[in-house]
């Protein structure tokens, strides 16, 4: 493979990772920009979302149903949890949120592993996205394009959705001066309910899009939540732009660092939280930086 | 001083008595439990995390014994507890379950450790706790070499054994040039280190090797680096969620139509995982409900009834570590470690892959090695493991309290 064939393929699978983890990074940094919740139960939601997928493309024999259903049941889920526990607790401090959260992601866990069992499940990409293509006589996977492509789009539709419809105005308004919003008439209960119904549901799409990768598997959450946490840390707590330069910096690391010095790849992903931690102590978007 | 409280001496004599019987009574007690109440065998289990499924069939193995156990009234006429825990594969975790077992509930005997770095953070407590521990499937080779304690004993397959199964396999075979990739802990070290030597020896050329953090999710970097290594082969000692990720992205990537796959160990359960992207692959096995045993035949039919599946490649080897556990207490008379631990070395039984004998130099268990191919075969839905080469245990065993072989 020549130098470049190899930098073309390790820039499309950085891609690839980065939309995954933009996934989960983005919908954490929703959840705690509006409601200032770090949602523990975060990696949970996204392992729920590969299994609830792995039944609806087993049931439907279309992994596209699975695309599109496994979010959704997810997000109605989280709208469901937010109605239910979490409005009660605004009037607390965080520490019930970190406790309940965290209790949820327990529950899930035990919950996953009684309904779907102990042992990893395959998730079959859909036949039109198995094959490769080559890149500089080198196959590449489709499916992995494909999840560089969604990343794009997702991302594109989150930023037009917060910037340009009505309800990502609400959402923003309230992330800012949620009392302020309250008394302009704005139902923030609605909001926060929305809101962490489309986290929940953005943690979902990551893990239905990964099974095929990964398969879906008990173990799914413990990985992924310090990544999520990281990127979050690394982009500032509640930005959205913030996440998505989180999610990118994180995938091309983990990538190169993996390929180029393996044996300090993890560590180089602690590394560049420290110094943008050092840099910038809120985060590069946080509020507080 | 007038008013001063000055206990008499008979009443000092009773608090003395009393407070002794306090303390030494539990003791007493304990000791008398020990004797005659039901057997405890403590399990702290890797249950969740990167390699749950592992644990899940340990727990599983070592339940249907019991409950067979059980049924036949126990073993010396005590019934078998069992003490499991979760520990999410992590060292720490391990030992303070562990030593919860045997100081809050009076446990020792001790198995099921589900990873090698927990099993490595275990063994040197064994003596404090006065605990007998049998590995059902920990892999690195130090436990029955430098890190030997005399309180250990392995029942299963270790890493290098299935190692020297594929080297074996490997001396025959018209591949040339390898290629290792292993989890980046205890047993993936050890593991690779021993296929370097073994292909070293064996006038092959080994190109090179890197090792994966437990609980990597993408494998790209690495399949890259192996498809440019120029191997004819690559040598996993991959396990769990991180060997399904493997080989389900390596079949993405159209990784085997280039370079061999070869395992150290082939997992059923990753095979259902992963589908047909294990077809083909090549590697040693610890246990399959393949083998041509007349024990094996028992032990599927039974799990068969219980479960209505045929048994993973974890629950046939904590099966056969819960035979030796019984045969060595039956031959002891009792679960004290001073007896139990000499009824153990030495010891042979006939187990679901034949012979085990328990060398009393390393405590490790030595029995044939197989070597299977996945494939598929009509009546099953998923492909199933092959056995194509089966070696003697004395010529897949390293030589006593070692890691290394005699040719």
């Amino acid at each position: 493979m020549s130098t470049f064939g190899l930098l073309l393929s390790q820039f499309a699978d950085a891609l690839s990772q980065s939309a995954l983890l933009f996934f989960l990074g983005v919908g954490l940094t929703l959840i705690f920009g509006l409601m200032r919740i770090v949602n523990f139960a975060h990696g949970a939601l996204y392992m729920l979302g590969a299994f609830v997928g792995y039944s609806l493309a087993h049931w439907s024999g279309n992994y596209w149903v699975a695309l599109a259903g496994a979010p959704m049941l997810v997000g109605l889920f989280g709208v469901a949890f937010e109605f239910s526990i979490l409005r009660r607790l605004y009037r607390r401090d965080a520490h019930a949120f970190l406790m309940v959260t965290f209790g949820l992601a327990l529950v899930l866990g035990e919950a996953v592993r009684l309904t779907w069992g102990s042992d990893a499940l395959k998730v079959a990409a859909p036949p039109a996205l198995s094959g490769v293509i080559f890149l500089l006589d080198e196959p590449f996977p489709v499916y992995r394009l494909f999840l560089a492509a969604t990343g794009i789009v997702v991302a594109v539709a989150i930023w037009q959705f917060l910037e340009r419809s009505r309800l990502g105005l609400l959402i923003r308004a309230t992330s800012q001066n949620a009392e302020m919003a309250n008394a302009l008439g704005v139902d923030i209960k609605l909001i926060r309910s929305c809101v962490f119904g489309i986290g929940c549901g953005l943690a979902a799409l990551g893990g239905v899009l990964a099974a095929p990768l990964v398969t879906a598997s008990n173990g799914m959450a413990a990985t992924v939540i310090i990544d999520a946490f990281v990127i979050v840390i690394i982009g500032g707590m509640g930005s959205f732009l913030g996440s998505l330069i989180g999610a990118l910096l994180i995938g091309f690391v983990q990538v190169f660092g993996n390929y180029y010095a393996p044996d300090f790849a993890l560590a180089f992903m602690y590394l560049v939280m420290l110094v943008v931690l050092v840099v910038r102590p809120g985060g590069l978007l946080g509020k507080e930086a | 001083m007038s008013g001063q409280f000055r206990p008499s001496r008979r009443a000092m004599l009773k608090v003395g008595l009393a407070a002794t019987a306090t303390v030494a009574s539990p003791a007493v007690l304990r000791s008398a439990r020990a004797d005659t109440g039901p057997i405890k065998i403590g399990l702290p289990l890797a249950l969740t995390g990167a390699l749950g499924s592992v644990g899940q069939q340990q727990k599983r193995g070592a339940e249907l014994w019991a409950k067979v156990q059980n049924a036949k009234g126990g073993i010396l006429g005590r019934q078998i507890e069992l003490l499991i825990e979760d520990t999410a594969g992590n060292p720490a975790n391990c030992v303070r379950k562990a030593q919860e077992m045997v100081e809050r509930r009076d446990c020792r005997l001790l198995t099921g450790i589900t990873l090698s770095s927990e099993a490595l953070a275990v063994v040197p407590k064994l003596a404090e706790w006065d605990s007998i521990f049998i590995s059902s499937d920990n892999g690195d080779g130090r436990l029955t070499a430098e890190s030997l304690v005399p309180n250990f004993f392995r029942a299963n397959i270790s890493g290098p054994m299935g190692t020297r199964a594929v080297s074996l396999y490997l001396r025959s075979a018209k591949l040339q040039k390898f290629y290792a990739l292993g989890l980046d802990y205890a047993w993936g070290h050890n593991s690779v280190q021993v296929f370097e030597q073994e292909t070293t020896k064996s006038k092959k050329e080994f190109i090179g090797k890197v090792f994966a953090p437990t609980g990597t999710k993408d494998y790209s970097p690495y399949i890259t680096k192996i498809r440019q290594s120029g191997a004819d082969a690559v040598f996993l000692v991959l396990q769990g969620d991180d060997n399904n990720a493997f080989l389900s992205q390596a079949q993405q990537y159209r990784l085997p139509e280039k370079v061999k796959l070869l395992t150290e160990i082939v997992d059923l359960t990753s095979i259902r995982a992963v589908g047909d992207a294990s077809l083909g692959l090549i590697g040693s096995s610890r246990y399959s409900f393949t083998y041509d045993h007349p024990l094996n035949g028992e032990f599927v039919a039974l799990w068969k009834k219980e479960h209505n599946t045929v048994p993973d490649t974890f629950e046939g080897e904590q099966w056969q570590c819960m035979k030796v556990f019984e045969a060595g207490i039956v031959k002891a008379g009792g679960i004290e470690a001073a007896k139990l631990r000499p009824a153990l070395e030495d010891i042979e039984i006939e187990s679901v892959k034949g012979k085990v004998h328990i060398r009393k130099c390393d405590h490790q268990g030595v029995q044939q090695g197989f070597m299977v191919e996945v494939v598929k075969k009509p009546g099953f839905d998923t492909p199933v493991p092959e056995v194509i080469a089966t070696f003697p245990g004395d010529e897949t065993t390293p030589t006593c309290n070692t890691m290394t072989f005699k040719d």
